[in-house]
C-alpha cells in the first residue's frame, strides 16, 4: 500500500482539508500507515515544514517554481501523473483545484477516477453521494492506482504531530509549459467567513426577495453569529449575492455545527449541499416545506418578522 | 467553426430514483428521462455562438442505448445541426470509458470547441471533460459561467471557491458549463417538430475500436436522505435559547 495525497497553497497556507485527507490514511490502511504528499505551487517552504510535522506524514514532495503560481492543470498534470503511477491511492481534496486536476491526471494515465468519496470502507471500497445525495452507492475499484476525490467534510481531521519532522524532497518542474493557456486573474469576493470550514453557515433562498433584503437580514444576522453566508441556487439566480455562495448539488458542500434555512423550501438539490451540517434549524412561512424535514429545529414564521428580532436580541446579548 | 456539445440521457430532475429489491442498484426502468441540465446549459451556448455567426455547425453527441435518440432530438430542438449516436447496451458507462470515445469522435470531427456539462446529475461524477483534456492535451476551461469566443482563442470565467478565475485558452479547447453560464430558452414546438425530421447518425461502439474496460463495480445502493424529527419553536427567543445551547465556540 502505497498512498499519495496532492494539496495546493490557498491564499499562502495549507488547505484547510489537508488533516482530513490525513484521516483517510488511517482508514485506508491502519494506525500505522503513513502516506507521502506531494505540494505543488510557488514558494512553499512554510508549507512543507508545516506538513512535515504530521504524523501521517512519511515524506514530502514539493513541486515549486514561479510558473506554477497559478495552478493551471495544464502545466502541472503530466508530471504528477509520473508521480501517481508509483502509488497504489491517490487523494485529493474535492474542492474545484482537486475537481479540476484529478480527471485530467485520470485521463493522461487511462486509468478511472472515484469522485467525492464520503467513506472508506476498506483499500479498494469507497461510498459516495448519487442522485443529488438521495442514494449512497457503494463502489468497489479494481484499478492498479486508486484516484480518489475526498469530501473532506465527512473526515475527521487527523492532527496528530511526529516527534522529528518528515524529510522534505524539493522535485525539479519538468513539466513542459502549455502555450496554450493563458492565466488572466482571479476575482475574488471578499466573504470574510470560508464557507467550507464554517462553524455556522447562515443561508438565505429567494423568499429574501431582493439583494437589498438579503444585506440588510441574512449578512448581518450572519454577521452576529461569526457565520459564513449561503444561498440557494434561486437567490443566486436571482442575483441576490455571488455565485460562490450557492449551497447544493451544483455548489459548495458544507457540514458547519449549525445551519439556518431562511426562507428555504428544501429541495434535494440544496439539501444535497448542507445535509451532514450537525443542527439545522429552519425559517419558513409554510409549515409543509421540505425543509422542515431535515432540520432539527424549525419554525413557521415570517422571515420578515423573525430575522429582525433575532439580530435584535443577539444585538442585546452583546452589550 | 465547429463544436462538439455533449447530451448524456439522465433521469429528470424532479424524478426520485429508487432502490431495486435486492439493493443492488437504482431502478431507473420507467422514470422520465431528460437531457442532462448541464449539457442544456453546454447547448445553449453553442447557439448563442451561432446566432453572432462566430461558430457554423453544431454537432451532438450522445453515448448509450437507442434510447438516447430521443435525447438527441431535444439536443437538435435546442440547435444542434446534427447529431450521432454511439450506440452501446448499456444505460451508464464509467466516465474514463465515455471520454475514450469522445476522443475518437474528436479526432475524427476535428471541433474547435468541445463543451460538455461540468457533471451528469446521475452520478454527479464530474470528470468526462478534464479526463478528455487529459487524453488529447487540450487545454481545459471547467465549471464556466462566461466565455468570450474571438478567432482562435477563448476567454472563460470558472467558478472557484471564493469568486471566478479567468482564464485564456487556445482552441481546440475542451469547457464544462455550469448552470450559472446561460438561461437554456424554451424549445417551442415547430423546433421539435424540425428536429423529429431530422436524422440522428448511428454508429455501433464496436465500430470504433476503442478498448473499454470496466475498473469499478456497485456493490450495493442505499438511502441517503438524513430525515430528521423536527422540533417547532414559536418565538424568536426561543431559537436564541437554542442557538445558545448549542454550545458553538
Ligand atoms: C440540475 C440542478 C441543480 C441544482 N443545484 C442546486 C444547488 O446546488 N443549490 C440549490 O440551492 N438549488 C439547486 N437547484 C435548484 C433547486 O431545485 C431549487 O429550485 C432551489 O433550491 C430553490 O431555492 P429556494 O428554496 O430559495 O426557492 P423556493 O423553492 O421557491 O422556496 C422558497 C421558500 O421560501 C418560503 N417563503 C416564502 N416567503 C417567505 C417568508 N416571507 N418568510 C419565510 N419563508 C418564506 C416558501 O414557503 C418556500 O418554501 C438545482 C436544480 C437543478 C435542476
Ligand atoms: N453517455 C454520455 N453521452 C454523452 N455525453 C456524456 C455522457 N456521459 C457524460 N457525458 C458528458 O460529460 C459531462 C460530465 O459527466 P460526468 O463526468 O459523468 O459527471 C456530462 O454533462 C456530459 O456532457
Amino acid at each position: 500500500m502505497k498512498i499519495l495525497i496532492i494539496t495546493n497553497q490557498v491564499k499562502n497556507s495549507l488547505n484547510s482539508s489537508f488533516n482530513n485527507l490525513l484521516s483517510c490514511v488511517q482508514n485506508i490502511g491502519n494506525n500505522y500507515t503513513t502516506c507521502d504528499v506531494v505540494v505543488v505551487g510557488h514558494d512553499l517552504n512554510s508549507l512543507c515544514t508545516k506538513i512535515s510535522t504530521y504524523k501521517r506524514v512519511a515524506q514530502v514532495l514539493a513541486i515549486d517554481s514561479p510558473v506554477l503560481a497559478n495552478l493551471l492543470v495544464e502545466n502541472i498534470a503530466t508530471q504528477l501523473a509520473a508521480i501517481v503511477r508509483n502509488y497504489t491511492h491517490v487523494l485529493i481534496n474535492a474542492d474545484s483545484f482537486g475537481k479540476n486536476l484529478l480527471p485530467r491526471i485520470a485521463g493522461i494515465l487511462e486509468l478511472s477516477q472515484i469522485s467525492e468519496v464520503i467513506k472508506i470502507i476498506s483499500p479498494n471500497i469507497f461510498q459516495r453521494y448519487i442522485y443529488a445525495g438521495n442514494i449512497i452507492q457503494e463502489i468497489e475499484s479494481f484499478a492498479d492506482v486508486k484516484l480518489l476525490t475526498i469530501r473532506a467534510s465527512s473526515f475527521i481531521p487527523d492532527l496528530e504531530l511526529r516527534t522529528e519532522a518528515a524529510p522534505i524532497i524539493a522535485l525539479e518542474y519538468n513539466n513542459p509549459i502549455s502555450s496554450k493557456v493563458k492565466y488572466i486573474k482571479s476575482n475574488l469576493t471578499d466573504n470574510s467567513i470560508n464557507l467550507s470550514n464554517a462553524k455556522i453557515v447562515v443561508s438565505g433562498g429567494i423568499a429574501l426577495e431582493s439583494k437589498e433584503n438579503f444585506n440588510n437580514l441574512i449578512r448581518p444576522l450572519a454577521a452576529k453569529l461569526n457565520a459564513a453566508v449561503g444561498a440557494t441556487r434561486a437567490a443566486v439566480e436571482a442575483e441576490f449575492t455571488s455565485n460562490d455562495t450557492q449551497i447544493g448539488q451544483t455548489g459548495s458542500t458544507v457540514a458547519p455545527q449549525l445551519y439556518l434555512a431562511i426562507g428555504i423550501s428544501g429541495a434535494v438539490q440544496h439539501i444535497a449541499g448542507m445535509k451532514d451540517s450537525t443542527s439545522v434549524i429552519a425559517i419558513n412561512i409554510d409549515a409543509n416545506a421540505h425543509i422542515f424535514e431535515y432540520a432539527d429545529y424549525g419554525i413557521v414564521a415570517d422571515l420578515f418578522d423573525i430575522v429582525p428580532q433575532l439580530i435584535t436580541l443577539l444585538d442585546q446579548k452583546g452589550e | 467553426m465547429k463544436v462538439l456539445v455533449c447530451a448524456k440521457r439522465v433521469v429528470d430532475s424532479n424524478v426520485k430514483v429508487r432502490i431495486k429489491a435486492d439493493g443492488s442498484d437504482v431502478e431507473i426502468e420507467h422514470c422520465k428521462m431528460s437531457l442532462n441540465p448541464f449539457d442544456e446549459n453546454a447547448i445553449e451556448e453553442a447557439v448563442k455562438l451561432k446566432e453572432k455567426k462566430l461558430v457554423n455547425e453544431i454537432i451532438a453527441i450522445s453515448i448509450g442505448t437507442d434510447k438516447c435518440v430521443e435525447t438527441l432530438r431535444t439536443a437538435m430542438a435546442r440547435g444542434a445541426d446534427r447529431a450521432i449516436l454511439i450506440k452501446t447496451d448499456q444505460d451508464n458507462h464509467e466516465a474514463l470509458n465515455i471520454a475514450k470515445i469522445l476522443k475518437i469522435i474528436t479526432l475524427k470531427e476535428q471541433p474547435d470547441l468541445i463543451i460538455l456539462g461540468k457533471q451528469a446529475i446521475d452520478d454527479d461524477a464530474n470528470q468526462v471533460g478534464q479526463m478528455l483534456a487529459g487524453m488529447l492535451d487540450y487545454p481545459q476551461g471547467t465549471f464556466i459561467s462566461k466565455l468570450e469566443l474571438n478567432d482562435n482563442k477563448v476567454l472563460i470565467s470558472r467558478e472557484i471557491e471564493n469568486g471566478t478565475e479567468e482564464l485564456e485558452l487556445s482552441l481546440p479547447a475542451i469547457l464544462t458549463a455550469d448552470l450559472h453560464l446561460n438561461q437554456p430558452r424554451f424549445i417551442k414546438l415547430p423546433q421539435l417538430m424540425l428536429a423529429k425530421k431530422k436524422a440522428v447518425e448511428i454508429v455501433e461502439v464496436s465500430s470504433l475500436k476503442v478498448e473499454l474496460s470496466n475498473s469499478t463495480r456497485t456493490i450495493k445502493v442505499k438511502d441517503g436522505e438524513i430525515k430528521k424529527d423536527c422540533q417547532m419553536l414559536s418565538s424568536a427567543a426561543e431559537v436564541i435559547n437554542i442557538i445558545n445551547n448549542l454550545n458553538l465556540n
